[in-house]
């Protein structure tokens, strides 16, 4: 089988996940989450009322009719519109999904890169001094709150120093990037501890390999063994951990975004949440699963690049 | 007397654990000739692997270290030179293959790659395409069938055997001097057991180099060794020419060993009655005995065995025939 004939066939697979994953969306928030109704109304809100909003809504329409038109959105991306803002869904997903990524998706790219550099160099020098603090570092970095990170960032890198803007976003380009090189640096250092760790253990688990000792009896040095034997290796579960986490950059980050007010998608799924607008929130949860399928799909297609054992079929 | 190639001098191997230090390698002597093949026997834990990575400087460290002796390569002492050097040795004057065919070569790169690595390193005269020709002579060497195709594979797509076929052509692709043997047929069928041998003999008188095998399999030493060592508790007990080893064993450990062979009597075809052990244990290196590390395991262990006639020392009992033993069978 080839590769395109792959593909198509991992694609087709996708059209059930697809079907269960809207029948469980339809199920939470149409059977399990309070009448929306309610909430909109008040609880001293008369049934003519309910009805109406209800019948403004399409509530009232068959269950399976409903249950398409979750199944439809995540084909055509038409979410319908806002309950609170009455905006186009899709309109707000595009506004917001571009602030949010100028935020999650450098500093995603720039923290794997830094995470794998670092683990490779800790395997290099693993069991000493160097390698421990490394570690150590990690673990005092993931000890911290995020919360902490922001709060000092913008107090003392933004308000004392100067260095960044506190908080707010400019649309255009490249106006938008004094605003957004703290919560870069704010993620990068989140995420840095627990991806070095993560790498650390995937190189280690490669380094004392077979097939390492082979290269060794070969005559290799350290640093190709590394770089040619034991990466090569270790790119199948920085790969898996890598484009598993693709789609939600998409999304944005809700802390982050809150705090420094940049009009991403992150931010509108909290304002979503918390006015229980329920077109918006099913959007987000649509439009993630959509993403996540699709981006393990992409990841199977790379296995097969990487890894030579790993048969079309 | 064939040329001599490599010398080991009183080779000391100690690791370093969490119950403490365990010297791994005691004191060990070998001499491998050109063109001769000598087989060092013995049990799990004995410290043949750990002599031969030595022999490497593949010794992990830490935990290990070789804590003194000397390592001649033809006029060389391999553990005085930089770690630069001994890499242009290794894969190159001294190679090794291992014990575990299916896991010892690298999962993501073709085995043409792999072998045209080791040229890449040590032959760097040869061009690319030069390097691609060399290895599928060295594939169509060590007896795999349509070399051409199989130089393109990974290692997943072939058998172990193969797979052993394919390390055996990588370590000899640059003909060195010296190849050492780790076990390398434990893990395969015993038909492609004697293959391999058969293959790795054709492939010495070709080629002249010397082979260290190490084995746990006395059948094997039959089969393919001149000299012997038989290593216990980090030591050597034993060691002979294989025809007088296995004629006149002096020591009772080598005896043992050579009576829990599995056989036939030849002229009847009867199964022996009962396979003879050896009974007992080997000591932990952590609590080794006073006097003769054996002593636990011994028939003929006297007082002197247990403690009072101090350690027993490889001793000449003439013939190039050596024994660690107060008591040798004669």
């Amino acid at each position: 089988m080839n590769i395109y004939t792959y593909i198509i066939r991992r694609l087709l697979y996708v059209i059930p996940v697809l079907l269960g994953v809207c029948a469980i969306i339809f199920v939470l928030f149409n059977l399990v989450s309070p009448d929306p109704t309610l909430i909109m109304l008040g609880k001293h809100a008369s049934v003519k009322q309910m009805a109406e909003l209800r019948a403004e809504l399409g509530l009232d329409r068959p269950m399976i009719e409903q249950y398409f038109d979750i199944v439809k959105s995540a084909f055509t991306f038409d979410f319908g519109r806002s309950w609170t803002t009455k905006q186009e869904i899709s309109e707000m997903i595009k506004a917001g999904a571009l602030p949010s990524l100028t935020v999650t998706f450098p500093a995603f790219i720039l923290a794997t890169v830094i995470a794998v550099a670092i683990s490779l160099f800790v395997a290099f020098y693993r069991g000493k001094f160097l390698d421990k603090s490394v570690v150590l570092l990690c673990v005092a970095l993931m000890s911290i709150s995020s919360l902490a990170y922001i709060l000092f960032g913008q107090y003392f890198f933004a308000f004392k120093l100067g260095l960044f803007e506190i908080s707010g976003y400019e649309q255009a380009f490249p106006d938008f990037i004094p605003y957004v090189m703290l919560p870069i640096l704010i993620l990068i250092i989140i995420s840095i501890g627990p991806d070095v760790r993560f790498y650390r253990t995937v190189m280690l688990d490669e380094i004392y390999q077979d097939y390492v000792r082979t290269a060794r009896a070969k005559g290799l040095g350290e640093k190709m063994i590394l770089f040619k034997h034991v990466l090569k290796n270790a790119m199948i579960p920085i790969i898996t951990f890598v484009v598993i986490r693709l789609p939600f950059l998409i999304l944005g980050t809700l802390l982050i975004e809150s705090f420094f007010s940049i009009p991403g998608l992150g931010g509108i799924t909290l304002n979503a949440i918390n006015s229980s607008d329920f077109p918006v929130i099913r959007a987000m949860t649509v439009l993630s699963a959509v993403a996540y399928i699709i981006f393990s799909v992409i990841t199977d297609v790379l296995y097969t690049l990487v890894d030579p054992r790993v048969r079309l079929g | 007397m064939a040329e001599k190639i490599l010398d080991v001098k009183d080779l000391v191997v100690e690791f370093n654990t969490d119950r403490g230090k365990v010297t791994a390698v005691n004191g060990v002597n070998l001499e491998v000739f050109k063109g001769k093949t000598l087989g060092l026997v013995g049990e799990s834990g004995s410290g043949k692997s750990v002599t031969a990575l030595s022999i490497m400087r593949l010794i992990p460290t830490p935990p290990g270290n070789i804590a003194a002796g000397e390592i001649k390569f033809r006029d060389k002492n391999l553990l005085d030179i930089p770690l630069d050097h001994m890499r242009e040795i290794r894969g190159n004057k001294v190679a090794m293959i291992f014990q575990e065919p299916m896991t010892s070569l690298n999962p993501v790169f073709t085995v043409g790659n792999q072998i045209e690595e080791v040229l890449e390193l040590h032959q760097k005269e040869l061009s690319p395409a030069q390097r691609k020709e060399k290895a599928i002579e060295m594939l169509r060497l060590v007896g795999i069938p349509s070399p051409e195709q199989r130089v393109e594979e990974y290692p997943h797509q072939l058998s172990g055997g193969m797979r052993q076929r394919v390390m055996i052509a990588m370590s000899l692709a640059c003909e060195p001097d010296l190849l050492i043997a780790d076990e390398p047929t434990t893990a395969l069928d015993v038909t492609i057991q004697a293959q391999i041998l058969e293959l790795m003999k054709k492939l010495q008188t070709e080629l002249g180099m010397g082979i260290i095998m190490i084995t746990h399999d006395l059948g094997v030493v039959a089969e393919t060794c001149d000299d012997v060592a038989v290593m216990y508790c980090g030591q050597i007990v034993e060691t002979a020419d294989v025809e007088t080893l296995f004629k006149h064993p002096q020591h009772p450990y080598t005896k043992g060993l050579i009576e829990s062979i599995p056989s036939f009597d030849s002229t009847t075809g009867a199964k022996k009655d009962r396979l003879p052990t050896i009974e007992g244990m080997v000591p932990s290196l952590f609590e080794l005995p006073e006097g003769c590390n054996f002593q636990g395991r011994c028939a003929y262990a006297s007082e002197k065995c247990k403690g009072s006639g101090g350690e027993p020392k490889l001793e000449s009992i003439g013939n190039e025939h050596l024994v660690r033993c107060f008591h040798p069978l004669a």
